[in-house]
């Protein structure tokens, strides 16, 4: 079985909202000296899900693909440390300013160029502007069906099995190969990496390609293959107002409570 | 570690061991306001800042710029005081090595003891299921917590315990150019970490929610050190920590160091030291931090001085069977009244027991690391214990149970198998 990852390099979400901030006139992130790139996580749970198919199958070749600059390197690398066999790094200044579907398309190209795949995996959507739209727009392109919100992933007679997260429950549903899967954090922990698989990754050759090499056109990709206007951005500002009750007892405080929010329909 | 694969991980760039990681509490905003330290993947004597254990027991002040910092000494003195960061650099300073435990730690091997060691038992190993991974995105919980019971019961009680270099100028320096009064008996200091205290952290500690807390409304936190212990000349206040400056999360600009005592002890963010001529009425030694056999006990103490302990780090029950032959046991040791002078191992449940080598070092408050080479031939099941003596002959364990499960030094099996 062949399984190609889509992994995307973000700003780490970890860090504090308060060092967040973004140049609204420029409809820009404004770049925090010292922030560290990670995968996104849920790419990381995409790629756990390559590795139990693997552990499920016997053997399946792993490969990673992203789009990104040079220093996505290191994502990808760690991919590798995790258990990836090969990985693929798009790089071009062509990609700049694009969106999620130019983006699908420089991935839909590299996945055709790798050839024979027959499962792709991505996360959810990426943890850094959470859009969530790659994924399908992947499988449209490819024209393959996608199945989203992955909790668990299995292969049983050439058939993909894959438990849906619905919010409040799951779903059961199964879909010939070749086919798309968009995982989602039920997953589960990652693996970690080993350090013997780091040093090994380390020194493996990560395969480098252009929007030419994908025989992609200028209009394809980047701002001038984008489809999506950037209108505004900015950081939701939270009002938080906090109002101490007074009451001579609990219950009178608790029928204050009450009133106060009903009137704000929140009971 | 035997048998267990070696976690990588990209240090500037290279590929290498993956380097200890604290597990986090963050609040709202993202900012770390507590972690526990990745006890079982430390080597040595002085726990990476990064690494040590941090936790405020109410809300976290924001931080001040050192250059405006001040702060004042008063009460019982001759002359008040007012000072400044460059003002205490001026004085004869003192560097302290010493290991630093939460009153908490290992709460809940009490528990697991008092059961006959039937219940579940606490892990040193740090894990997002443990409930105090609290991610943004991306890796949220696999479960969900439930309702308070489960939460007071998800937060691990273990990994509260750290040793460090703690750079600063001994208490009895500042007090003795105030002048103490005759009469004064003990030394308040206060930080600007001010809330309310939850009532989460009080059933936190006693395992159960069915009692009736004390509230104290907002206040800042304090303590009222008895003046012999204030006078010690190891009982410093510290700038500097492991050879950098404090960091905001412990305590900066300048916290106190009290050596061999618990680490609500050592008050972080210090902006007020009141001398006195009583013990204060401070929240966190008159309801919390306080001996007792229940919460309606009327004869609670306030907690002191750390017992005397020792704990196995290798091997742990989570390894797979061990293969015949020698095997290390090793782990650490520390007590709240001086030097380890003793480790005693036994690998027959108690039956039997071996001194093991007890490293050098010349700090007496810092723990000190010790190993036992054990030669096994017989395949089978074996309790492994551990049990320390410090330089005043007090043997492990020193602090018999109490309510709210303060200052655990019991001796906790180890369960390996051989093969």
């Amino acid at each position: 079985m062949k399984i190609v990852v889509c992994v995307k390099e973000i700003p780490d979400p970890d860090i504090a909202a308060s060092v967040f901030q973004v140049d609204e006139a420029a409809r820009a992130v404004v770049p925090v000296p010292g922030l560290r790139s990670v995968a996104s996580p849920f790419d990381e749970q995409a790629i756990e899900v390559a590795l139990r198919l693997r552990d499920q199958l016997g053997s399946a070749a792993i490969s990673l693909v992203t789009l990104g600059d040079e220093t996505a390197k290191a994502i990808v690398k760690n991919g590798l440390a995790l258990g990836a066999d090969d990985a693929y790094l798009l790089v071009d200044e062509a990609f700049d300013g694009g969106d999620a579907t130019t983006t699908a398309r420089a991935l839909a190209a590299a996945i055709r160029k790798i050839g024979g795949v027959d499962l792709v995996l991505t996360g959810r959507q990426a943890a850094d502007d959470d859009a969530g739209i790659v994924g399908c727009g992947i499988a449209e392109i490819l024209g393959v069906p996608a199945v989203t919100f992955a909790m668990d992933v299995a292969v049983d007679g050439g058939a993909l099995v894959v438990e849906r997260s619905l919010g409040d429950g799951s779903e059961t549903v199964e879909a010939p190969l070749p086919a798309l899967v968009t995982v989602s954090h039920e997953v589960g922990k990652v693996r970690p990496a080993s350090l013997r698989e780091t040093m090994k990754a380390a020194r493996q050759p990560l395969t480098v390609g252009t929007a030419a090499d994908l025989e992609l056109t200028a209009g394809d990709v980047g701002a001038a293959g984008a489809r999506r206007t950037l209108e505004r951005l900015a950081v939701p500002k939270n009002d938080v107002r906090c109002e101490f009750l007074a009451g001579e007892s609990p219950e009178a405080l608790a029928a204050t409570l009450i009133e106060r929010l009903s009137a704000a329909r929140i009971l | 570690m035997a048998g267990k694969e070696i976690k990588g991980d990209w240090v500037w760039g290279w590929p290498d061991r993956k380097r200890p990681r604290s597990e986090f509490y963050k609040d709202t905003e993202g900012r770390v306001v507590g972690s526990r330290s990745p006890f079982l993947d430390l080597e040595g004597l002085i726990t990476p800042t990064d690494n040590a254990f941090v936790n405020a027991q109410v809300q976290m002040p924001e931080p001040v710029h050192p250059e405006e910092y001040r702060f004042e000494v008063f009460g019982e003195v001759e002359r008040s005081l007012e000072l400044g960061l460059d003002d205490m650099r001026k004085l004869p300073g003192r560097t302290v090595r010493a290991v630093v435990e939460c009153a908490g730690n290992d709460a809940d091997f009490f528990t697991y003891l008092e059961q006959g060691g039937t219940g579940p038992k606490p892990s040193f190993e740090l894990s997002e299921v443990d409930g105090i991974h609290w991610r943004l995105s991306g890796k949220k919980r696999e479960k969900p917590i439930g309702d308070g019971e489960s939460l007071v019961k998800s937060i691990p009680s273990t990994c509260m315990v750290t040793g460090g270099e703690w750079t600063g100028v001994p208490l009895s320096e500042l007090l003795n150019r105030a002048g103490v009064k005759p009469g004064a008996v003990a030394v308040r200091l206060e930080g600007w970490d001010r809330g309310r205290p939850d009532p989460i952290t009080l059933y936190r500690s006693a395992a159960r929610t069915d009692f009736q807390v004390y509230d104290p409304g907002v206040i800042n936190y304090d303590k009222g050190l008895p003046l012999a212990k204030a006078m010690h000349p190891d009982t410093i206040l510290a700038w500097a920590q492991n050879g950098e400056y404090l960091q905001h999360v412990h305590g900066a600009p300048m916290r106190l160091i009290v050596p061999g005592w618990a680490g609500n002890w050592w008050v972080k963010w210090i902006h007020k030291i009141e001398v006195m001529d009583r013990m204060p009425d401070c929240y966190h030694q008159t309801h919390y931090f306080v001996s007792g056999k229940s919460p309606e006990d009327p004869d609670k103490k306030m907690m002191t001085a750390l017992g005397c302990k020792s704990v196995i780090t290798e091997p742990r029950d989570e390894d797979p069977p061990l293969a015949r032959g020698e095997h290390v046991i090793r782990g650490m040791a520390w007590s709240g009244e001086g030097e380890i002078k003793r480790i005693e191992v036994s690998v027959d449940g108690g039956n039997t027991w071996h001194d093991a080598h007890v490293e050098y070092s010349p700090d007496r408050w810092l723990w000190k690391r010790w190993s036992y080479l054990w030669k096994v031939d017989a395949p089978g099941a074996y309790t492994i214990l551990a049990r320390a003596t410090d330089e005043q002959g007090r043997r492990q364990p020193q602090t018999p149970w109490n309510f709210l499960r303060k200052h655990f030094d019991g001796i906790v099996p180890t369960h390996v198998t051989v093969e």
